[in-house]
C-alpha cells in the first residue's frame, strides 16, 4: 500500500521526499513498512484510512485491505465518539500541525490499549491540506507497569497508613509518618476510634514526628480526630510537635489551645501517665 | 547580626531562662523565636521564663513575636512567663494598645518559677 503516500512535492513534510532520489524514497517506504514499534498511517482530509502499515496491522488487527477506505474513528471507543474527539483531533491538527494524546484505542477485536497518538497536518507546497499522518505507539504495557506502581504505592501507604500501637495498658498510640491527606486522616479516625473501643483506652497519644508539614487542612483533620476521641471518653496527646509545626499552627492561626500538645514522643507518654495517675519510679529496692 | 550573640538561654530545672537583650531590633527577635523553639526541643522543657527586665521599648512586632512565641511553646508542651516588665513599658504598651495575648506574668524570676512549678489552673493553656 505504499503507493498511497502519493511521493509528490511536500507529501512527506520534512522527508523531502520529492528531492530524492527514487532509492531513497523506497528505503522511506521501507522505513514505514518494516517499522516494528510505530503504527504509521495516513488519511485523508476527512480522517479516511489512505496507507496502513505492517506495524498498524500487528497493533490494531485490522489488514490494509480491511481498513484503507474506512474512516479512523473506528479506532476509538465509543465514549470518544460521542465526545467528537475524532473531528477534534483533526480540526487541532490542521490548525495547529499537529495534535498528539495519550488514551485508549480499540483494536479490531474490540479489545483496548493505551495509545500515545501524534496527528500531523500534511500541507502540500501550496499549504492545501492533502491529509494527515498519524504514528500510534501501544503504551499498553508501560501504563499497566505505571498503574502498578502507584497500586503498590498505594498499597503501603494504606498499610503504613495508620499503625496503632498499644504501648502500655491504657495507652494508645498513633505514629504518623508522611503527608497526611483527608483520605489519611479519615481513615485514621476509623482505625483510631475503633481501637480505642476495642481496647478500651483512656488515653492517645497521636505522634507526628514523621509528618513533614501541617497544613490548615490537616490541621483541622487532626481537630476532628481528637474531638471525636474526646466523645468516646478518652483523651489525646499530640505528640512531636517540632518547633517548624509550631511556628506553622500558630502563623495559621490554628486554635489548638485546649488540644495536649507535647514536643516529644517521651514528653507525652509522661502525659499520658500522669493522665493516668501512674508514676514510673526507680525500683525502690535497687541497692538490695 | 551580633545581636544574635547577645540572646542567652540557660536552662535551669528543665526551664528555659531567656534574657532578652536591651533594645532588640526585628532580627533579634525572629532569632530568639527559633532559638526558643529549638531549646525546647533538645531539652524537652517544661517552661519558659521570658526576662525582658532590660528592654526599653516595646514595640508591636516584638509583642507579637512574644505573644506568637508562646503559643509555639504551648503546642510544644511548655508553659511561658513574662518577667521582669518595666513600669514604663507596662504603661505605654497599655496606652498604644499592645497585649502580650494570655500570656502569664511574674514579678520576678524567682516567682516565675513558682508558677511554673504550680500545676495549670483549669485547662486554659493559653
Amino acid at each position: 500500500m505504499g503507493t498511497q503516500f502519493e511521493p509528490r512535492s511536500g507529501g512527506l513534510p520534512g522527508a523531502a521526499a520529492s528531492q530524492t532520489s527514487p532509492e531513497t524514497q523506497e528505503l522511506v517506504r521501507l522505513l514505514i513498512e518494516n517499522i516494528k514499534d510505530y503504527a504509521i498511517i495516513t488519511l485523508d482530509p476527512r480522517g479516511h484510512v489512505l496507507s496502513w502499515n505492517a506495524a498498524a496491522e500487528r497493533l490494531k488487527g485490522w489488514k490494509a485491505d480491511e481498513i484503507v477506505g474506512q474512516h479512523f474513528s473506528r479506532f476509538y471507543p465509543p465514549e470518544d465518539l460521542q465526545n467528537g474527539k475524532t473531528e477534534m483531533e483533526l480540526k487541532v491538527a490542521s490548525q495547529e500541525g499537529r495534535f498528539e494524546d495519550e488514551g485508549w484505542r480499540v483494536r479490531k477485536d474490540g479489545s483496548r490499549f493505551w495509545a500515545n497518538v501524534i496527528i500531523t497536518a500534511l500541507r502540500d507546497s501550496e499549504g492545501r491540506l492533502r491529509g494527515f499522518g498519524k504514528v500510534t505507539r501501544d503504551l499498553t504495557a508501560r501504563r499497566e507497569s505505571e498503574e502498578k506502581i502507584r497500586r503498590q504505592a498505594q498499597e503501603i501507604l494504606e498499610m503504613a497508613a495508620v499503625p496503632v500501637v498499644q504501648v502500655w495498658s491504657g495507652i494508645l498510640l498513633v505514629p504518623l509518618i508522611g503527608t497526611l491527606n483527608s483520605q489519611r486522616t479519615q481513615q485514621l479516625m476509623d482505625v483510631l476510634l475503633n481501637k480505642v473501643m476495642e481496647t478500651a483506652s483512656p488515653v492517645a497519644l497521636l505522634d507526628i514526628t514523621g509528618v513533614p508539614a501541617i497544613d490548615t487542612q490537616t490541621a483541622q483533620h487532626l481537630i476532628e480526630t481528637i474531638a471525636a476521641v474526646r466523645l468516646l471518653g478518652s483523651e489525646v496527646v499530640l505528640t512531636g510537635v517540632r518547633p517548624s509545626i509550631a511556628q506553622t499552627l500558630v502563623h495559621l492561626g490554628i486554635d489548638l489551645s485546649n488540644v495536649s500538645t507535647r514536643s516529644s514522643l517521651s514528653a507525652g507518654l509522661r502525659t499520658a501517665f500522669e493522665l493516668l495517675e501512674l508514676c514510673v519510679a526507680p525500683r525502690a529496692t535497687a541497692g538490695g | 547580626m551580633s545581636d544574635r550573640n547577645s540572646i542567652s538561654i540557660i536552662i535551669v530545672r528543665k526551664t528555659l531562662m531567656v534574657t532578652v537583650p536591651s533594645d532588640p531590633d526585628d532580627a533579634t527577635v525572629s532569632a530568639l523565636q527559633d532559638e526558643v523553639l529549638a531549646a525546647m526541643q533538645r531539652v524537652d522543657a517544661k517552661g519558659v521564663v521570658l526576662d525582658i527586665g532590660s528592654v526599653e521599648t516595646l514595640d508591636s512586632f516584638f509583642a507579637r513575636t512574644v505573644a506568637e512565641t508562646a503559643s509555639m511553646v504551648a503546642l510544644m508542651g511548655g508553659r511561658t512567663v513574662v518577667v521582669g516588665m518595666r513600669p514604663s513599658v507596662a504603661v505605654t504598651a497599655t496606652q498604644i494598645g499592645i497585649t502580650l495575648g494570655g500570656i502569664e506574668t511574674a514579678l520576678s524570676v524567682e516567682r516565675a518559677l513558682d508558677l511554673l512549678d504550680r500545676p495549670v489552673t483549669g485547662r486554659s493553656r493559653r
